[in-house]
Protein backbone atom coordinates (compact mmCIF):
# COMPACT_ATOMS: atom_id res chain seq x y z
CA UNK A 1 0.00 0.00 0.00
CA UNK A 2 3.00 2.68 1.04
CA UNK A 3 4.78 1.91 -2.38
CA UNK A 4 1.68 2.15 -4.15
CA UNK A 5 1.24 6.19 -2.70
CA UNK A 6 4.77 6.36 -3.10
CA UNK A 7 4.81 5.11 -6.91
CA UNK A 8 1.82 7.70 -7.44
CA UNK A 9 3.64 11.06 -5.28
CA UNK A 10 6.60 9.64 -8.01
CA UNK A 11 4.47 9.59 -11.18
CA UNK A 12 2.39 12.74 -10.28
CA UNK A 13 5.72 14.67 -9.34
CA UNK A 14 7.06 13.39 -12.75
CA UNK A 15 4.20 14.67 -14.84
CA UNK A 16 4.50 17.94 -12.70
CA UNK A 17 8.12 18.29 -13.77
CA UNK A 18 7.55 17.78 -17.44
CA UNK A 19 4.68 20.09 -17.33
CA UNK A 20 7.15 22.97 -15.90
CA UNK A 21 9.45 22.08 -18.64
CA UNK A 22 7.20 22.46 -21.13
CA UNK A 23 6.08 25.92 -20.23
CA UNK A 24 10.02 26.96 -19.98
CA UNK A 25 10.77 25.79 -23.48
CA UNK A 26 9.37 27.94 -26.43
CA UNK A 27 9.22 26.92 -29.89
CA UNK A 28 8.91 29.16 -32.61
CA UNK A 29 8.34 28.83 -36.58
CA UNK A 30 9.92 31.16 -39.41
CA UNK A 31 9.30 31.02 -43.11
CA UNK A 32 11.09 32.65 -45.60
CA UNK A 33 10.54 32.31 -49.32
CA UNK A 34 14.13 32.35 -51.39
CA UNK A 35 15.00 32.85 -54.78
CA UNK A 36 17.62 29.89 -56.49
CA UNK A 37 21.43 29.93 -54.30
CA UNK A 38 19.84 31.54 -51.60
CA UNK A 39 21.97 32.24 -48.59
CA UNK A 40 21.30 31.17 -45.28
CA UNK A 41 22.94 32.36 -41.86
CA UNK A 42 22.70 30.79 -38.47
CA UNK A 43 23.91 32.52 -35.75
CA UNK A 44 23.89 30.39 -32.30
CA UNK A 45 25.87 30.75 -29.88
CA UNK A 46 25.13 28.13 -27.51
CA UNK A 47 22.97 24.79 -28.70
CA UNK A 48 22.66 22.85 -31.37
CA UNK A 49 21.89 23.71 -35.75
CA UNK A 50 21.13 20.99 -37.81
CA UNK A 51 20.04 22.04 -41.24
CA UNK A 52 18.51 19.42 -44.52
CA UNK A 53 17.80 20.23 -47.62
CA UNK A 54 14.14 20.24 -48.78
CA UNK A 55 12.05 20.65 -51.55
CA UNK A 56 10.82 23.74 -52.74
CA UNK A 57 11.53 27.38 -52.56
CA UNK A 58 11.36 28.25 -48.43
CA UNK A 59 13.82 28.33 -45.79
CA UNK A 60 11.94 26.96 -42.99
CA UNK A 61 12.94 27.60 -39.62
CA UNK A 62 11.81 26.00 -35.86
CA UNK A 63 13.29 27.33 -32.91
CA UNK A 64 13.13 25.87 -29.74
CA UNK A 65 14.12 28.30 -26.63
CA UNK A 66 15.11 27.63 -23.20
CA UNK A 67 14.48 30.28 -21.15
CA UNK A 68 13.83 34.18 -21.60
CA UNK A 69 17.65 35.00 -21.61
CA UNK A 70 17.46 34.65 -25.10
CA UNK A 71 15.53 36.36 -28.26
CA UNK A 72 15.53 35.10 -32.11
CA UNK A 73 16.27 38.17 -34.26
CA UNK A 74 15.13 36.86 -37.98
CA UNK A 75 15.77 39.10 -40.92
CA UNK A 76 15.87 38.54 -44.69
CA UNK A 77 17.16 40.69 -47.59
CA UNK A 78 16.08 39.43 -50.75
CA UNK A 79 17.68 35.82 -51.21
CA UNK A 80 19.59 36.59 -47.70
CA UNK A 81 18.11 35.01 -44.67
CA UNK A 82 20.18 35.81 -41.44
CA UNK A 83 18.99 34.40 -38.08
CA UNK A 84 20.48 34.91 -34.51
CA UNK A 85 20.24 34.45 -31.14
CA UNK A 86 20.59 37.77 -29.09
CA UNK A 87 21.62 36.83 -25.63
CA UNK A 88 20.19 38.98 -23.19
CA UNK A 89 22.12 40.26 -19.77
CA UNK A 90 22.42 37.18 -17.38
CA UNK A 91 22.47 34.56 -20.28
CA UNK A 92 24.85 31.90 -19.77
CA UNK A 93 25.44 28.58 -21.69
CA UNK A 94 22.31 27.09 -20.44
CA UNK A 95 20.01 29.49 -20.32
CA UNK A 96 21.02 31.35 -23.62
CA UNK A 97 20.61 27.83 -25.45
CA UNK A 98 18.42 27.27 -28.44
CA UNK A 99 17.83 24.27 -31.07
CA UNK A 100 17.28 24.70 -34.67
CA UNK A 101 15.72 23.11 -36.96
CA UNK A 102 16.79 24.94 -40.55
CA UNK A 103 14.79 23.12 -44.05
CA UNK A 104 16.48 24.63 -47.16
CA UNK A 105 16.55 24.55 -50.64
CA UNK A 106 19.36 22.41 -51.81
CA UNK A 107 20.95 24.34 -53.93
CA UNK A 108 20.84 27.27 -50.77
CA UNK A 109 24.48 28.42 -49.34
CA UNK A 110 24.59 28.25 -45.57
CA UNK A 111 26.59 29.39 -42.71
CA UNK A 112 25.99 28.00 -39.17
CA UNK A 113 28.26 29.83 -36.00
CA UNK A 114 28.00 28.12 -32.80
CA UNK A 115 30.19 27.94 -29.62
CA UNK A 116 29.00 24.67 -28.53
CA UNK A 117 26.46 22.82 -31.00
CA UNK A 118 26.15 20.42 -32.47
CA UNK A 119 26.02 21.47 -36.80
CA UNK A 120 25.12 19.44 -38.73
CA UNK A 121 24.62 19.83 -42.52
CA UNK A 122 23.30 17.64 -44.81
CA UNK A 123 22.15 16.95 -48.68
CA UNK A 124 23.31 19.95 -49.84
CA UNK A 125 24.52 21.45 -53.23
CA UNK A 126 25.11 25.12 -52.25
CA UNK A 127 28.42 26.06 -50.03
CA UNK A 128 29.18 25.24 -46.67
CA UNK A 129 30.63 26.93 -43.66
CA UNK A 130 30.70 25.69 -40.58
CA UNK A 131 32.56 27.67 -37.25
CA UNK A 132 32.54 26.15 -34.06
CA UNK A 133 34.65 26.00 -30.88
CA UNK A 134 34.12 23.08 -28.81
CA UNK A 135 30.89 21.91 -31.67
CA UNK A 136 30.82 18.65 -33.20
CA UNK A 137 30.67 19.62 -36.89
CA UNK A 138 29.16 16.72 -39.64
CA UNK A 139 28.66 17.01 -43.14
CA UNK A 140 27.20 14.63 -45.04
CA UNK A 141 25.77 14.47 -49.02
CA UNK A 142 27.42 17.34 -50.44
CA UNK A 143 27.92 17.46 -53.90
CA UNK A 144 29.13 19.89 -56.11
CA UNK A 145 29.80 23.40 -53.47
CA UNK A 146 32.59 24.06 -51.29
CA UNK A 147 32.95 23.24 -47.66
CA UNK A 148 34.16 24.98 -45.06
CA UNK A 149 34.93 24.36 -41.52
CA UNK A 150 36.73 26.13 -38.91
CA UNK A 151 36.81 24.84 -35.35
CA UNK A 152 39.34 24.55 -31.84
CA UNK A 153 38.38 21.40 -30.11
CA UNK A 154 35.56 20.20 -31.52
CA UNK A 155 35.17 16.63 -33.19
CA UNK A 156 34.82 16.75 -37.40
CA UNK A 157 33.07 13.94 -39.39
CA UNK A 158 32.57 14.43 -43.27
CA UNK A 159 31.60 11.54 -45.31
CA UNK A 160 30.29 11.65 -49.12
CA UNK A 161 31.56 14.97 -50.17
CA UNK A 162 31.60 15.25 -53.66
CA UNK A 163 33.36 17.56 -56.43
CA UNK A 164 33.56 20.75 -54.20
CA UNK A 165 36.74 22.72 -52.44
CA UNK A 166 36.88 21.08 -48.80
CA UNK A 167 39.04 23.43 -46.73
CA UNK A 168 38.93 22.33 -42.85
CA UNK A 169 40.79 24.05 -40.22
CA UNK A 170 41.12 22.27 -36.71
CA UNK A 171 43.36 23.09 -33.77
CA UNK A 172 42.50 20.06 -31.47
CA UNK A 173 39.70 18.38 -32.80
CA UNK A 174 39.85 15.06 -34.37
CA UNK A 175 38.92 14.90 -38.34
CA UNK A 176 37.39 12.10 -39.80
CA UNK A 177 36.75 12.08 -43.70
CA UNK A 178 34.96 8.98 -45.69
CA UNK A 179 34.25 9.42 -49.23
CA UNK A 180 35.59 12.74 -49.46
CA UNK A 181 36.53 14.01 -53.25
CA UNK A 182 37.43 16.83 -55.20
CA UNK A 183 39.88 19.30 -56.73
CA UNK A 184 40.60 20.38 -54.05
CA UNK A 185 41.03 18.86 -50.55
CA UNK A 186 43.37 21.09 -47.69
CA UNK A 187 42.44 19.95 -44.25
CA UNK A 188 45.41 21.76 -41.68
CA UNK A 189 45.32 20.88 -37.96
CA UNK A 190 47.50 21.78 -34.90
CA UNK A 191 47.25 18.67 -32.37
CA UNK A 192 44.16 17.26 -33.91
CA UNK A 193 44.26 13.58 -35.54
CA UNK A 194 43.34 13.65 -39.31
CA UNK A 195 41.85 10.27 -41.31
CA UNK A 196 41.13 9.92 -44.57
CA UNK A 197 39.14 6.69 -45.85
CA UNK A 198 38.65 7.28 -49.90
CA UNK A 199 40.19 7.18 -52.99
CA UNK A 200 41.33 10.49 -53.31
CA UNK A 201 39.50 10.49 -56.72
CA UNK A 202 38.33 13.67 -59.15
CA UNK A 203 42.20 14.27 -60.41
CA UNK A 204 42.27 16.55 -56.93
CA UNK A 205 44.73 17.96 -54.80
CA UNK A 206 44.70 16.76 -51.30
CA UNK A 207 46.71 18.42 -48.59
CA UNK A 208 46.63 16.46 -45.05
CA UNK A 209 48.93 18.46 -42.64
CA UNK A 210 49.20 18.68 -39.12
CA UNK A 211 51.59 20.10 -35.99
CA UNK A 212 51.59 16.92 -33.58
CA UNK A 213 48.21 15.29 -34.94
CA UNK A 214 48.57 11.79 -36.25
CA UNK A 215 47.32 11.37 -39.80
CA UNK A 216 46.05 8.00 -41.25
CA UNK A 217 45.02 7.23 -44.88
CA UNK A 218 42.71 4.53 -45.78
CA UNK A 219 42.50 3.74 -49.63
CA UNK A 220 41.01 1.25 -51.97
CA UNK A 221 42.47 -0.44 -54.09
CA UNK A 222 42.48 1.32 -57.53
CA UNK A 223 43.39 4.46 -56.27
CA UNK A 224 45.03 6.80 -58.43
CA UNK A 225 47.60 9.76 -56.96
CA UNK A 226 50.79 10.88 -56.54
CA UNK A 227 51.77 10.21 -52.40
CA UNK A 228 54.31 12.57 -50.83
CA UNK A 229 54.16 11.87 -47.26
CA UNK A 230 56.95 13.40 -44.98
CA UNK A 231 57.03 13.51 -40.76
CA UNK A 232 59.94 16.31 -39.14
CA UNK A 233 60.24 14.60 -35.73
CA UNK A 234 57.60 11.66 -36.27
CA UNK A 235 57.51 8.29 -38.40
CA UNK A 236 56.00 7.50 -41.63
CA UNK A 237 54.33 3.91 -41.95
CA UNK A 238 53.49 2.34 -45.21
CA UNK A 239 50.80 -0.87 -44.68
CA UNK A 240 51.25 -2.70 -47.76
CA UNK A 241 49.92 0.11 -50.06
CA UNK A 242 51.26 -0.89 -53.25
CA UNK A 243 53.08 2.03 -54.07
CA UNK A 244 55.68 2.85 -57.06
CA UNK A 245 58.57 4.59 -55.31
CA UNK A 246 59.22 7.93 -56.99
CA UNK A 247 63.24 8.17 -57.04
CA UNK A 248 63.49 11.82 -58.41
CA UNK A 249 61.74 14.30 -55.42
CA UNK A 250 62.43 17.62 -54.40
CA UNK A 251 63.70 16.52 -50.88
CA UNK A 252 65.96 13.59 -49.29
CA UNK A 253 63.83 10.47 -48.36
CA UNK A 254 64.66 8.83 -44.95
CA UNK A 255 62.95 5.56 -44.75
CA UNK A 256 60.74 5.67 -41.56
CA UNK A 257 60.43 9.53 -41.81
CA UNK A 258 59.33 9.88 -45.45
CA UNK A 259 58.04 8.46 -48.38
CA UNK A 260 56.94 9.57 -51.88
CA UNK A 261 54.88 7.19 -54.72
CA UNK A 262 52.73 6.71 -57.39
CA UNK A 263 49.86 4.37 -57.47
CA UNK A 264 47.85 3.72 -60.41
CA UNK A 265 48.07 6.57 -62.83
CA UNK A 266 48.68 8.96 -60.67
CA UNK A 267 46.16 11.10 -61.41
CA UNK A 268 45.69 13.01 -58.07
CA UNK A 269 48.10 14.90 -56.09
CA UNK A 270 48.51 14.11 -52.33
CA UNK A 271 50.38 15.77 -50.08
CA UNK A 272 50.46 14.67 -46.29
CA UNK A 273 53.14 16.18 -43.66
CA UNK A 274 53.22 16.71 -39.95
CA UNK A 275 56.00 18.05 -37.79
CA UNK A 276 55.55 15.73 -34.79
CA UNK A 277 52.69 13.14 -35.73
CA UNK A 278 52.80 9.98 -37.13
CA UNK A 279 51.70 8.74 -40.85
CA UNK A 280 50.56 5.94 -41.50
CA UNK A 281 49.06 4.40 -45.06
CA UNK A 282 46.87 1.84 -45.11
CA UNK A 283 44.83 -0.47 -48.09
CA UNK A 284 41.69 -0.59 -47.62
CA UNK B 1 73.90 82.71 -54.77
CA UNK B 2 76.00 79.74 -55.18
CA UNK B 3 74.62 76.14 -55.20
CA UNK B 4 75.93 75.45 -51.78
CA UNK B 5 74.02 78.43 -50.37
CA UNK B 6 71.11 77.06 -52.21
CA UNK B 7 70.94 73.62 -50.48
CA UNK B 8 70.93 75.49 -47.41
CA UNK B 9 68.07 76.85 -47.76
CA UNK B 10 66.10 74.81 -50.00
CA UNK B 11 63.00 74.15 -47.77
CA UNK B 12 62.50 77.84 -47.94
CA UNK B 13 63.04 78.10 -51.76
CA UNK B 14 60.11 75.13 -51.75
CA UNK B 15 57.66 77.27 -50.23
CA UNK B 16 58.33 80.10 -52.04
CA UNK B 17 60.45 82.50 -50.22
CA UNK B 18 63.25 83.95 -51.84
CA UNK B 19 61.94 83.90 -55.17
CA UNK B 20 63.91 86.41 -57.04
CA UNK B 21 67.07 84.83 -55.71
CA UNK B 22 66.26 81.56 -56.72
CA UNK B 23 65.29 82.20 -60.17
CA UNK B 24 68.54 84.26 -60.72
CA UNK B 25 70.24 81.25 -59.93
CA UNK B 26 68.44 78.34 -61.74
CA UNK B 27 69.24 79.86 -64.99
CA UNK B 28 72.59 79.69 -65.02
CA UNK B 29 72.56 76.30 -63.14
CA UNK B 30 70.99 73.72 -64.60
CA UNK B 31 71.33 70.68 -62.07
CA UNK B 32 69.53 73.26 -59.27
CA UNK B 33 67.39 73.95 -61.58
CA UNK B 34 66.55 70.07 -62.04
CA UNK B 35 67.29 69.23 -58.46
CA UNK B 36 64.35 72.07 -57.40
CA UNK B 37 61.97 71.06 -60.41
CA UNK B 38 61.92 67.53 -58.85
CA UNK B 39 61.24 68.55 -55.28
CA UNK B 40 58.45 71.17 -56.14
CA UNK B 41 57.12 68.04 -58.39
CA UNK B 42 56.98 65.97 -54.88
CA UNK B 43 55.76 68.46 -52.93
CA UNK B 44 52.99 68.80 -55.12
CA UNK B 45 51.97 65.06 -54.80
CA UNK B 46 52.50 65.54 -51.30
CA UNK B 47 49.47 67.94 -51.42
CA UNK B 48 47.45 65.14 -52.61
CA UNK B 49 48.39 62.73 -50.51
CA UNK B 50 45.05 61.56 -47.44
CA UNK B 51 45.25 59.81 -44.37
CA UNK B 52 43.76 56.25 -45.51
CA UNK B 53 41.07 53.95 -43.49
CA UNK B 54 42.66 52.25 -40.99
CA UNK B 55 42.17 48.53 -40.12
CA UNK B 56 40.58 47.67 -36.40
CA UNK B 57 43.27 47.91 -33.48
CA UNK B 58 43.30 44.42 -33.24
CA UNK B 59 44.75 44.16 -36.79
CA UNK B 60 47.62 46.06 -35.92
CA UNK B 61 48.53 44.82 -32.45
CA UNK B 62 48.14 40.92 -34.21
CA UNK B 63 50.76 42.56 -36.95
CA UNK B 64 52.94 43.95 -34.42
CA UNK B 65 53.00 40.38 -32.43
CA UNK B 66 54.30 38.72 -35.84
CA UNK B 67 57.02 41.34 -35.98
CA UNK B 68 57.96 41.23 -32.23
CA UNK B 69 58.05 37.16 -32.69
CA UNK B 70 60.10 37.19 -35.86
CA UNK B 71 62.62 39.49 -34.20
CA UNK B 72 62.12 42.42 -36.48
CA UNK B 73 61.03 44.90 -33.64
CA UNK B 74 63.04 45.38 -30.29
CA UNK B 75 61.00 48.50 -28.75
CA UNK B 76 59.84 47.42 -25.11
CA UNK B 77 55.90 47.21 -25.06
CA UNK B 78 54.76 50.62 -24.27
CA UNK B 79 50.82 51.01 -22.87
CA UNK B 80 49.85 52.04 -27.06
CA UNK B 81 51.08 49.80 -29.10
CA UNK B 82 53.58 51.99 -31.84
CA UNK B 83 51.66 50.58 -34.62
CA UNK B 84 48.61 52.66 -33.67
CA UNK B 85 50.27 55.98 -34.08
CA UNK B 86 49.16 57.27 -37.34
CA UNK B 87 49.75 60.40 -38.49
CA UNK B 88 46.18 62.50 -38.59
CA UNK B 89 47.41 65.78 -40.23
CA UNK B 90 49.27 66.48 -43.81
CA UNK B 91 52.74 67.56 -43.83
CA UNK B 92 53.82 70.56 -45.50
CA UNK B 93 55.94 69.45 -48.27
CA UNK B 94 59.28 71.01 -46.68
CA UNK B 95 58.30 69.75 -43.25
CA UNK B 96 58.28 66.07 -44.69
CA UNK B 97 61.04 66.10 -47.08
CA UNK B 98 63.26 65.77 -44.62
CA UNK B 99 62.10 63.10 -42.21
CA UNK B 100 61.51 61.00 -45.13
CA UNK B 101 64.94 61.46 -46.35
CA UNK B 102 66.26 60.60 -43.00
CA UNK B 103 63.93 57.52 -43.09
CA UNK B 104 65.52 56.42 -46.04
CA UNK B 105 68.63 56.43 -44.78
CA UNK B 106 68.10 54.83 -41.54
CA UNK B 107 65.91 51.70 -43.49
CA UNK B 108 69.11 51.49 -45.50
CA UNK B 109 71.25 51.14 -42.20
CA UNK B 110 68.81 48.72 -40.83
CA UNK B 111 69.10 46.78 -43.96
CA UNK B 112 72.84 46.38 -43.73
CA UNK B 113 72.94 46.32 -39.85
CA UNK B 114 74.54 42.47 -38.79
CA UNK B 115 71.40 39.59 -38.11
CA UNK B 116 70.72 40.19 -34.55
CA UNK B 117 70.55 36.84 -32.43
CA UNK B 118 66.70 36.76 -31.98
CA UNK B 119 65.68 35.42 -28.59
CA UNK B 120 63.11 32.93 -29.99
CA UNK B 121 66.09 30.75 -30.84
CA UNK B 122 66.23 29.82 -27.13
CA UNK B 123 63.10 28.21 -27.16
CA UNK B 124 63.00 24.31 -27.27
CA UNK B 125 60.78 22.46 -29.56
CA UNK B 126 58.09 20.00 -28.09
CA UNK B 127 55.02 18.54 -29.22
CA UNK B 128 52.25 19.63 -27.37
CA UNK B 129 53.11 19.89 -23.68
CA UNK B 130 54.75 23.32 -22.69
CA UNK B 131 58.01 23.33 -22.69
CA UNK B 132 60.36 24.19 -19.34
CA UNK B 133 62.83 26.01 -21.16
CA UNK B 134 61.02 28.36 -23.95
CA UNK B 135 60.79 32.01 -23.28
CA UNK B 136 57.37 33.50 -24.50
CA UNK B 137 57.85 37.00 -25.93
CA UNK B 138 56.39 39.47 -23.13
CA UNK B 139 54.49 41.21 -25.96
CA UNK B 140 52.83 37.91 -26.96
CA UNK B 141 52.01 36.80 -23.44
CA UNK B 142 50.23 40.15 -22.93
CA UNK B 143 48.00 39.68 -26.21
CA UNK B 144 47.00 36.25 -25.22
CA UNK B 145 46.02 37.49 -21.69
CA UNK B 146 44.19 40.23 -22.94
CA UNK B 147 42.04 37.72 -25.39
CA UNK B 148 41.44 35.16 -22.50
CA UNK B 149 40.20 37.78 -20.46
CA UNK B 150 37.77 39.08 -23.03
CA UNK B 151 36.67 35.72 -23.58
CA UNK B 152 36.55 34.80 -19.32
CA UNK B 153 34.39 38.01 -19.78
CA UNK B 154 32.07 37.33 -22.27
CA UNK B 155 31.64 33.52 -22.05
CA UNK B 156 33.45 32.23 -19.00
CA UNK B 157 32.47 28.52 -20.17
CA UNK B 158 34.77 28.62 -22.76
CA UNK B 159 37.74 30.22 -21.39
CA UNK B 160 39.33 26.46 -20.70
CA UNK B 161 38.77 25.42 -24.45
CA UNK B 162 40.40 28.75 -25.45
CA UNK B 163 43.31 28.35 -23.02
CA UNK B 164 43.92 25.06 -23.72
CA UNK B 165 43.78 25.73 -27.52
CA UNK B 166 46.36 28.75 -27.52
CA UNK B 167 48.68 26.92 -25.96
CA UNK B 168 48.90 24.10 -28.51
CA UNK B 169 48.79 26.86 -30.89
CA UNK B 170 51.54 28.98 -29.39
CA UNK B 171 53.62 25.31 -29.17
CA UNK B 172 52.97 24.93 -32.49
CA UNK B 173 54.72 28.05 -33.86
CA UNK B 174 57.37 27.88 -31.44
CA UNK B 175 58.49 24.76 -32.86
CA UNK B 176 57.77 25.91 -36.36
CA UNK B 177 59.95 28.84 -35.79
CA UNK B 178 62.77 27.10 -34.95
CA UNK B 179 62.51 24.41 -37.17
CA UNK B 180 62.83 27.57 -40.17
CA UNK B 181 65.92 28.74 -37.89
CA UNK B 182 67.45 25.81 -38.07
CA UNK B 183 66.77 25.33 -42.02
CA UNK B 184 65.91 28.60 -43.42
CA UNK B 185 65.55 27.70 -47.16
CA UNK B 186 63.48 24.15 -46.52
CA UNK B 187 59.84 25.28 -48.37
CA UNK B 188 58.12 22.70 -45.40
CA UNK B 189 59.30 24.82 -42.51
CA UNK B 190 58.31 27.94 -44.03
CA UNK B 191 54.86 26.04 -44.85
CA UNK B 192 54.68 24.65 -41.40
CA UNK B 193 55.13 28.40 -39.94
CA UNK B 194 52.61 29.90 -41.54
CA UNK B 195 50.01 27.24 -40.98
CA UNK B 196 50.65 28.01 -37.24
CA UNK B 197 49.94 31.94 -37.75
CA UNK B 198 47.19 31.14 -39.36
CA UNK B 199 45.84 28.19 -36.94
CA UNK B 200 46.73 31.16 -34.34
CA UNK B 201 44.37 34.04 -36.69
CA UNK B 202 41.65 31.83 -36.66
CA UNK B 203 41.35 31.45 -33.09
CA UNK B 204 41.58 34.65 -32.37
CA UNK B 205 38.84 36.24 -35.25
CA UNK B 206 36.68 32.94 -33.46
CA UNK B 207 37.48 34.40 -30.04
CA UNK B 208 36.53 38.37 -31.12
CA UNK B 209 33.95 37.62 -33.69
CA UNK B 210 31.28 36.73 -30.45
CA UNK B 211 28.02 37.75 -30.25
CA UNK B 212 27.53 38.28 -26.66
CA UNK B 213 25.81 40.97 -25.14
Amino acid sequence: MQSRRRATRLAITGLVLVAVLAIAETRKDYRFTVGPRANVSVFNEYGPVIVRATSGNQVIVTATVHSDKVEIDNDQSGDRVEIKSHLLPGADSRSGEVDYEVQVPADASVTLHSATGPLHAEKLHGDVTLVGATASIEVRDVANGHVHVNTLSGPVVLSNIQNGHVEITSVGGDVSMSSVSGPKVQVSSTSGKISYDGDFGYAGEYSLMSHSGDIEATVPTGASFDVTARSVHGRVENDDVPFLPKTHTSFVQIPGSSFAGTIGKAASSVVIKTFSGKIRLKKR
Amino acid sequence: MTCAELQQVLPELIEGEREAELQAHLQSCSECAELVSDLRAIAEQGRTLRASEEPAPHVWQFIETQLRREGLIHDPGTERPFLLRTPTRRWSPAIWFVPVAAALLLSVAFLLRPKPQSTVATRRPVSDTPSAFSTPEPSADADDSALLEAVQKRSPAMTAAYSDNLRKVNNYISDAQKSLQQNPNDDDAKQYLMQAYEQKTMLYDMALDRALP
